[in-house]
This record gives structure tokens, C-alpha cells and sequence, in this order.
């Protein structure tokens, strides 16, 4: 079990000695349902954070905020930073120590198992709660989440309300640690690429309809790319920041920026995003499906990098962020590699 | 009359071996389907999905990714590289619902010129029946 007391008690001590810069960690927000990211820079503000199923958010991606914001300071504050990591976003660290885009001293990992519980999925509860506004929650010894709107209070089994994701992991707590709370239990669904059974099983044709109809909706907002901690390059390839398009800007500039894929929201740019996203993430996504959450349209985005996960586990036996030293994937190759598509 | 589809393959060829192998059959006046587009590349390792992607929206009806043989990469490992790649590119293409056979990959040696033209007459049959790709064409 995970003491919010001795996480708090740790966290008091690290920041009092001086040791990390500041945490990033859970506070409650105004929303029941969503923990919100909190920064804790003085000993006094330990007791905002909590640990509990609403914890969803991937709070990696601060890091590489962070890492932006130091390289903009004349004299930057070398301490690591604190975090409170659970076991997938321990995967996401370890995908960008192995990219070296971090390094081991930026970060001081707190860690914390999800053990047999998990996080929330927001989606699942509101069809649940059929349009009422929670106003409380509770969790009942870690089996049952207990929500009281204006009206009722009902009771839920927490298996059900979980996001996909925690029901298909294979590693609930984290691989990579400082400090570490829970238990190390190794979990082992049965099926865990059970979901993408639903779109395989479906014929060419209607694999092209489901997502036609599916990508067509995007707005490309780029809310999954934001809150990815993997895309964190400086420029993306579907929207160039490099060339600003001004009076001065000749005619041979504009020419050779070469442009792949239009931002217009159409069919074909989209799936033009969406695929290249989704191989630029193979081999890296942790699968922590935050782009899925933050989708305002509910785009399945987890099942494009969820199939590249299954292909890369059965072509190549490859699994990211398990060893920040193992080679990546696509910057490396074995022998046996199967071609037998090739002619 | 209705005409017959002749569909339209776009071929990344590497420089070293496979641009070699399409040079070489036609300087043997080998007799081949004219429905491909060449276009060299440095090495089959260099070809970004990016460029398949793109291939397709710009209404390419099949791609060709062709480099040498496992083993004879000028760059010694950048058809390994390739070979990974494609396969992830391959198997997101046929989980997005376009037909699997609208994209190949080959090895093609400087030598095998009529491999290449027998990879290209195939190609083109097994396209035929298919019709013009339009799911992921830009609509001008």
C-alpha cells in the first residue's frame, strides 16, 4: 500500500535539505474526477499533494518544459527536479534518458505504484453518472469509488471505471526509481492487446471506414502532440515554426521548405498526421494514452500507437522504456529481423 | 472505349544497387511495363515513411521501396535500418484499411535487371484490379 504520509514526509525532507529544485506532483482540483498538476516549491505546501486513482495526468512532459526553460537561463538552478512517476509514465523517463534528452541528475523519480488499481478514465464515468456533475468522490479500500452527485451517491466497482490502459498493463509500478512506494507486483493480463482485437478482426474495407470516419473528425487542435511527453521536438514535421513567412522572405526560401502535409483539417492530411505520428511513436510510446484523453473530438489515438506497440513486440521482441541503455528502436536492427514481406 | 487503369507506382530506388538494376535493364532494351516513376535515393535506409505517405497522397496508386541485399548496403547497414522500418509501415498501412498490395518492398541488385522488370510486371498486375487509390489522395 502507498502512504501518502511517508510520500509526504519524503517530499518535506528533499525539499528542507535543498535537494531538488521542486516537486511535480498531484493536488485536488476544483474538478472531483481529475487531479491536477501541482508544483511544490516550499516545504509548507507538502500537504497539497495526494495519491490516488484520479492521479491520470503523465507529468513527464514538464520535464521537457523544463529542460527548454533551463537552457533559456544565464545561470540555471542544476538541481534535479522531483516527480512523482507511476509505472507508465517510469517508461516515458526512461525513453527520453535512452534518447538522451534528459539525463539521469535532472531528475529525482519518486515513484509510486499503481498496484491492482489504476487510474480513472473521465469518459467512463460520465456515462456512468448519465449527465450529473459529481460533486464528491471517495474511494472505498481501493475496490469501489464511491461518487455523490447533488441527488445520489452510487457506488461503483472500480474495475469498471478504469482507463483501458491500466486493464491491459503489463508493469504497474515503475521501473526506474529514487525513492519508491507500493508493492512490485508484476501484473500479467491476459490478452494485453485485447482492444485492438475489435479493429483487426474488421475487414479491409471496414478497417478503411472505421478510421475514415474516425480521423476525418480531427480538427488537428494538436492536443495529443502538446501533451506527449515523446514529441518533444522543436519543430514538427506538419506545422514548420522555423520559416515565419515575412516581406523579406524570397521566393527561393519559401520554395525549398518543403511542406508534407498541409494543416488544412481534410481526410488525407489528416491521416497524413496521424500516420506519421504514429510511427514517429513507434518503439516509444509507453502507452500512456494521454492523447487519447485529451482529444476534444474522441479520436481512438491509443489504438494506432497501441498496434505499432503489439507489431514492434512481435516482429522485434521490442519493448520501450523497460532499459534507458537498450538501443532504439529504429536506430538499431538484428540480423533475424523478419523480411519475409520482401521480395 | 473504355480505356484500361494503368496504374501509376512511384519506386524508391537506393543509388547503389537497385537505380543500378532499373539502369541496367534498360540499357539490355529488357521490356517492362512504363507505369513506374523512379526516383534514386541515397540508400534504402534514407527513405522516410514521410516519403510513402506523401507518395500516396500525391496519388501514387502503389510504392516501391527497393535497396540491395542484406549484407551489400553501401553504407553496410542501411537496408537493416530500411527493413525494420518498412515492415512497421507496411503492417500500419494494412491496420489503416488501404489494400496491403499497393506497397512493396524489394532487394534488387545492380545485377538483376530482369528481377526488377519481372518485381515491376507483377506489381502492375496485381494493381490493376484494384482501381485508382483514392483513399488517401489529396483532393485538389
Amino acid at each position: 500500500m502507498v502512504n501518502l504520509e511517508e510520500i509526504k514526509k519524503e517530499a518535506k525532507k528533499i525539499l528542507e535539505e535543498g535537494k531538488v529544485k521542486y516537486i511535480i506532483g498531484y493536488a485536488k482540483s476544483s474538478n472531483a474526477l481529475m487531479a491536477a498538476p501541482t508544483f511544490v516549491k516550499k516545504p509548507e505546501d507538502i500537504d497539497k499533494l495526494i495519491w490516488d486513482p484520479t492521479c491520470f495526468q503523465n507529468l513527464v512532459k514538464f520535464l521537457i518544459d523544463e529542460k527548454r526553460k533551463k537552457a533559456r537561463e544565464k545561470e540555471p538552478d542544476t538541481r534535479p527536479i522531483g516527480i512523482f512517476v507511476k509505472g507508465c509514465d517510469s517508461r516515458a523517463i526512461n525513453v527520453l534518458l535512452q534518447e538522451k534528452f534528459i539525463t539521469r541528475e535532472d531528475v529525482y523519480i519518486m515513484g509510486l505504484s499503481c498496484e491492482d488499481v489504476g487510474v480513472l478514465d473521465k469518459k467512463k464515468i460520465f456515462k456512468k453518472l448519465k449527465g450529473e456533475k459529481p460533486e464528491k468522490i471517495e474511494f472505498d479500500q481501493r475496490k469501489n469509488i464511491v461518487i455523490s452527485t447533488k441527488e445520489k451517491t452510487i457506488k461503483i466497482p472500480l474495475k469498471e471505471i478504469l482507463a483501458e490502459r491500466c486493464l491491459e498493463c503489463t508493469s504497474s509500478f515503475p521501473v526506474i526509481s529514487d525513492v519508491f512506494w507500493g508493492d512490485r507486483n508484476n501484473r500479467s493480463p491476459k490478452e494485453p492487446f485485447k482492444c485492438l482485437e475489435q479493429i483487426e478482426s474488421l475487414s479491409q474495407e471496414e478497417k478503411w471506414d472505421f478510421w475514415q470516419q474516425q480521423l476525418s473528425k480531427c480538427i488537428r487542435c494538436y492536443a495529443c502532440r502538446s501533451v506527449c511527453p515523446m514529441c518533444y521536438c522543436d519543430e514538427c514535421v506538419v506545422d514548420s515554426i522555423n520559416l515565419a513567412i515575412t516581406a523579406d522572405t524570397t521566393a527561393e526560401e519559401k520554395a525549398q521548405k518543403i511542406k508534407w502535409i498541409e494543416k488544412s483539417p481534410e481526410s488525407s492530411e489528416n491521416f497524413g498526421y496521424h500516420l506519421v505520428r504514429a510511427m514517429h511513436l513507434a518503439g516509444r510510446c509507453i502507452d500512456c494514452s494521454e492523447c487519447e484523453r485529451v482529444c476534444p473530438v474522441d479520436i481512438p489515438i491509443r489504438f494506432l500507437n497501441k498496434k505499432l506497440e503489439k507489431v514492434t513486440k512481435e516482429l522485434f521482441d521490442y519493448k520501450a522504456g523497460l532499459d534507458p541503455e537498450q538501443p532504439s528502436l529504429v536506430s538499431s536492427f538484428k540480423d533475424e529481423d523478419p523480411e519475409d514481406f520482401i521480395r | 472505349m473504355a480505356e484500361e487503369f494503368e496504374p501509376k507506382i512511384i519506386a524508391f530506388l537506393c543509388k547503389w544497387c537497385s537505380s543500378a538494376g532499373s539502369d541496367l535493364a534498360g540499357v539490355s532494351r529488357m521490356k517492362y511495363p512504363p507505369n513506374v516513376v523512379p526516383i534514386t535515393v541515397m540508400c534504402s535506409g534514407s527513405v522516410s515513411p514521410l516519403y510513402i505517405f506523401n507518395a500516396f497522397q500525391k496519388g501514387a496508386d502503389g510504392v516501391l521501396v527497393s535497396g540491395c541485399h542484406p549484407g551489400d548496403c553501401h553504407y553496410i547497414q542501411g537496408n537493416f535500418y530500411a527493413r525494420r522500418r518498412i515492415a512497421l509501415v507496411k503492417e500500419l498501412i494494412e491496420y489503416i484499411g488501404l489494400e496491403p498490395q499497393r506497397f512493396k518492398m524489394s532487394w534488387v541488385s545492380a545485377a538483376e535487371g530482369k528481377k526488377y522488370t519481372q518485381i515491376i510486371q507483377e506489381f502492375v498486375q496485381e494493381l490493376k484490379p484494384l482501381g485508382p487509390q483514392k483513399k488517401l489522395r489529396r483532393e485538389k
